[in-house]
């Protein structure tokens, strides 16, 4: 991306802010429910010097990291597990055929009664919602592997097993890499819902806590947070994913 | 030696019919022997090759290799690709350092030994690279060199020059002829160029299509090692080549 082209992705965002801050002083809503962004921005910085508001960011950025990366783990294990065998492929696959429809946020309620109201349940939640799509697109892309990769390396003396986790696992990793950047938005969206529902802690928490006692300035300051948060570790995973795939073709 | 018995091959079709691609196959390959196939597309060369490799198991048939039954891919028998196949996230030194290091030999052993077959076939420099930053005619250098880092007795080419322009195809066959005057072992070679095939080969095998069949062997006697430009002269090269042109044409027509 060049300069420029970073400059006309924050006219969008300037845009949204400013339609913002015309709606507040607009008067069309009372300033008690809707704030002006300048309130909001100031409210942000002075929270950023507080050290238990700080807490609350760790908080959720510890759930969101942790659930993000145990679903990395347990996506690709399955994928690779489904894409080793005809037999485990049927066990897999009818596996996630059951689980995915479902709205895993009904499972929350029983989560929370087995694993508490702390960081596990969160956790949880996180992962059994962001290791779909990244169970889907790694499956895919271990299926599209050009069976000639295979057979090359077959011929070169490999085993079945090294096939799957040296050949067919990188060879997919465009797609894996996909996958998890789905997964992430995924996770910022989930564990902040996790945190709304059920908390005593978390930027999720401190939006909700804000929102019964009529803080409306407090509300908005979680929103900005969750957004760059995710916006952050997004960046993040894209400088990751241009050092992994330096060899691929394109991307 | 490779012996080819009865081998056929049948597949089952989208809508569910027997499809036989490969009918009867009898074939014997003598160890250092440049063999080349040529038929027709749908004739199953390709799926010849690729039983060959132990890739896809025979429906009828068998093939033994100095007697033993092939049941798998082995290093015995290389294959090269159209596609080249090479490994995106490896270096160029590498994806030729692969079979070695899958032997057991140490890293730098492993480097060494690539270093020298990356030398002949002349990328020393591009060590480094990535194969997406090289051409289609280094790539299949490439995929040459880790091919033959494993040192199979056999090759087994799958129209390996088929992407590549005229000017590099020229390049790489006369490289080929090259390397194996040097270390004689056994190619089979698909291709569908008829220039190619005759060029390279002692002896071509003509397939015909509907289902896939051997239809003739040609010997192709001229002398080695054999210049290009040479040939280009020799009434018997060109004999050869309008022969089996003239065979491949007869097939179309029937098809068609």
């Amino acid at each position: 991306m060049t300069a420029n082209s970073k400059l006309i992705g924050l006219v969008p965002i300037l845009g949204l802010v400013l339609l913002w801050g015309w709606l507040a002083a607009s008067g069309m809503a009372p300033r008690a429910l809707l704030p002006s962004p300048v309130d909001v921005v100031q409210r942000l910085f002075e929270l950023l010097a507080d050290p238990d508001f700080l807490a609350q960011i760790g908080t959720t950025l510890f759930r969101l990291v942790s659930g993000f990366l145990i679903a990395l783990v347990l996506g690709t294990v399955l994928a690779v597990l489904s894409a080793s065998s005809e037999v485990t492929q049927t066990a897999v696959n009818a596996f996630v055929r059951i689980l995915a429809p479902l709205p895993k946020i009904a499972l929350y309620p029983a989560m929370i009664l087995i694993l508490g109201f702390g960081h596990s349940s969160k956790i949880a939640l996180v992962v059994i919602e962001a290791a779909f799509p990244i169970y889907l697109a790694t499956y895919q892309g271990m299926r599209n592997v050009d069976k000639k990769l295979v057979w090359a390396a077959r011929s070169a003396g490999a085993s079945r097993l090294h096939c799957l986790l040296f050949v067919m696992l990188p060879a997919a990793a465009p797609s894996i890499l996909t996958g998890a950047r789905v997964a992430l938005v995924i996770s910022c969206i989930v564990v902040f819902l996790s945190e709304m529902m059920s908390s005593t802690e978390g930027l999720g928490y401190v939006l909700i806590d804000a929102a019964r006692n009529f803080r409306t300035i407090d509300m908005f300051v979680p929103i900005i947070l969750i957004s760059a948060l995710g916006l952050g570790l997004g960046a993040g995973l894209s400088a990751l994913r241009r050092k992994l795939l330096v060899g691929y073709p394109q991307d | 030696m490779i012996a080819i018995e009865h081998l056929s091959k049948r597949f089952k079709t989208a809508a569910g019919k027997d499809h036989l691609a490969l009918s009867d196959i009898n074939l014997e390959l003598k160890s250092g022997e440049f063999v080349s196939i040529i038929g027709p597309s749908g004739c199953g060369k390709s799926t010849l090759l690729y039983m060959i490799g132990g890739f896809i198991p025979a429906s009828e048939g068998r093939i033994l290799i100095d007697g033993k039954p092939v049941a798998g891919p082995g290093p015995d028998r290389g294959p090269v690709f159209q596609e080249f196949a090479l490994f995106a996230w490896k270096t160029v030194l590498q994806n030729i350092a692969y079979g070695l290091r899958l032997q057991g030999k140490s890293k730098a052993e492993a480097e060494a030994r690539a270093r020298v077959l990356l030398k002949m076939v002349g990328l020393e420099r591009f060590a480094n690279f990535y194969p997406k930053e090289l051409s289609g005619g280094m790539k299949q250098r490439v995929a040459i060199a880790r091919t033959l880092a494993y040192d199979p007795q056999t090759l087994l080419m799958d129209e390996p020059f088929g992407a590549l322009d005229a000017h590099t195809r020229t390049h790489l066959q006369r490289d080929l002829l090259q390397i194996w005057e040097e270390h004689r072992k056994t190619v089979l070679f698909v291709t569908h160029s008829v220039e190619e095939a005759v060029y390279l080969s002692d002896r071509v095998i003509v397939m015909a299509a509907g289902p896939g069949r051997i239809d003739r062997i040609i010997p192709i006697e001229l002398d080695r090692p054999r210049q290009r430009s040479e040939l280009m002269f020799d009434r018997r090269y060109q004999e050869y080549i309008t022969q089996i042109e003239g065979m491949i044409d007869a097939f179309e027509t029937e098809a068609a």
